[in-house]
């Protein structure tokens, strides 16, 4: 049986409360870079690394999102690129903790895999913190689990006769 | 004497072709913070408290979190302890005219929308809302402005609304060096949104608005602190005073601003605010001819 230590992964990047949106926007980019994988959603720690919140694609996209969106069909003047600069100025002085979210679902390096599996799916939820005490771990992620299992399926049909046409 | 309404320029239409139909709303024991952040997100003023049953008891707005800076309240305070109760509702299928007179008596810059069995709230009617269906009626009018000057129409000898018509003419304004509590009580005095920020020479150097506050409340900035700590843009958006009223909701429903400062020949010089109440209040573009069908004395 597989456990949340068996496939989180244990190098990750970090947030903090205080940074403003921008800045946040910055770490993305580098963290997708030096983790080569496109990060969706990053930890947000305090200076004594306890885990205060989780910053997601979400948390932003909503933020980026027009409020009269409903006008589009009928406008033909709207300027996309003027609309993206006008939400960067409105985002300067917000700060990742005026729109991380805080109510964080964590769970242990000794967490069951299909417990966490259950988890993603009622909740939702695309990456999970794995919390020891007050020390992170880890997270994982749903492509990381999906994958462990699709090598699982994979092995469990030998490997064989599978048909290229 | 009873006001009759016909023929405005929002006449015929009702609450459910201008409402919002996602409606937040938080339990009345979230913290003050929780709600700072739901507006912040979803771009909203107000939103709805419910009791634990998910019933509707009280708004809590913009207006109401700056308040509870000024008073000192820690942000982890519940909502029940600032909310203003209970909510205003309208329904669909009520006419946008009398919502708006309903919001323009109490005094409030939304209602909610309430269905036939009174218990489920089915989305909001706000003022951006309520202006940006306005922009789309003018822009869809051959007479509006905006479409004359598209088809080059010699629009001279028509006489036209200009944003100095609507405009509350009053600015205003402190010095970077005043505190944010004498900004909070500035607003509160005038009923507005936002306010000018000058230089020692009285130049204006940038804008304060409710959410700035609200911000400055989340981030643990005293009242006491001086308003250049928390001014972030150095710029006033404004307008000419004799801009065309739709192109001055433009810039507003676009920019996603609630007002918009207006100067006269000289952008240094600002003469008034034109605010998305002020607009939705005129219920009209600029077109004499829609405004003079709009109302009648009965």
């Amino acid at each position: 049986m597989f456990i949340a230590s068996d496939i989180m992964t244990d190098t990750f990047h970090t947030l903090r409360p205080d940074m403003s949106v921008p800045e946040a926007a910055l770490l993305f980019r580098m963290a997708s870079r030096e983790e080569k994988r496109r990060i969706f959603g990053m930890l947000v720690v305090g200076p004594d690394g306890a885990l205060l919140g989780m910053l997601s694609m979400y948390d932003l996209l909503l933020m980026i999102r027009p409020k009269h969106v409903q006008l589009w069909g009928v406008m033909d003047d709207i300027e996309l690129g003027g609309l993206l600069e006008n939400v960067c100025q409105q985002t300067k002085s917000v700060l990742v903790k005026d729109i991380m979210t805080t109510d964080v679902i964590t769970v242990t390096p000794d967490t069951p895999v299909m417990l966490i599996l259950d988890l993603m799916i009622k909740k939702h939820i695309r990456r999970v913190p794995v919390v020891d005490g007050d020390k992170i771990q880890g997270i994982v992620y749903i492509s990381d689990l999906f994958y462990k299992i699709v090598d699982k399926l994979a092995s469990e049909s030998g490997g064989e006769k599978i048909c290229m046409g | 004497m009873a006001l009759v309404v016909k023929n405005s320029t929002l006449g015929d239409i009702t609450v459910k072709e201008a409402m919002r139909r996602q409606t937040l709303s938080l339990f009345l024991d979230s913290s003050i913070q929780s709600a700072i952040k739901y507006l912040l997100k979803h771009k909203v003023s107000a939103l709805l408290v419910t009791d634990l049953t998910g019933k509707p008891v009280g708004v809590v707005s913009k207006t109401d979190i700056v308040s509870a800076f000024y008073a000192g309240l820690p942000v982890d305070m519940s909502l029940e302890s600032i909310m203003v109760g209970p909510p205003l509702f309208c329904r669909q299928d009520d006419s946008l005219e009398a919502a708006l007179e309903k919001m323009r008596s109490n005094r409030v810059y939304r209602l909610y929308v309430i269905d036939q069995s009174d218990e489920n709230v089915i989305g909001a009617l706000a003022y951006p809302d309520v202006v940006a269906l306005l922009y789309v009626y003018c822009r869809g009018c051959e007479q509006s402005a905006v479409n004359r000057r598209k088809s080059h129409l010699d629009d001279s000898a028509v006489l036209r609304f200009r944003v100095r018509d609507v405009m509350t003419p009053k600015v205003v304004s402190y010095r970077k060096s005043d505190s944010l509590a004498e900004i909070i009580e500035g607003m509160s005095q005038n009923r507005f949104s936002a306010v000018v920020v000058n230089d020692d020479n009285l130049q204006p150097v940038g804008v304060i608005s409710k959410t700035d506050l609200m911000l400055a409340y989340n981030h643990g900035v005293s009242t006491e602190a001086q308003a250049s700590q928390i001014l972030t843009s150095p710029h006033v958006r404004s307008c000419d005073e004799n801009e065309f009223i739709e192109d001055a909701i433009r810039e507003m429903v676009f920019s996603e601003l609630h007002r918009l400062f207006v100067h006269d020949d000289s952008p240094h010089n600002i003469t008034g605010v034109l605010s998305l109440s002020d607009v939705a209040r005129f219920r009209s573009g600029s077109c004499h001819a829609c405004v003079g069908a709009r109302i009648t004395l009965k």
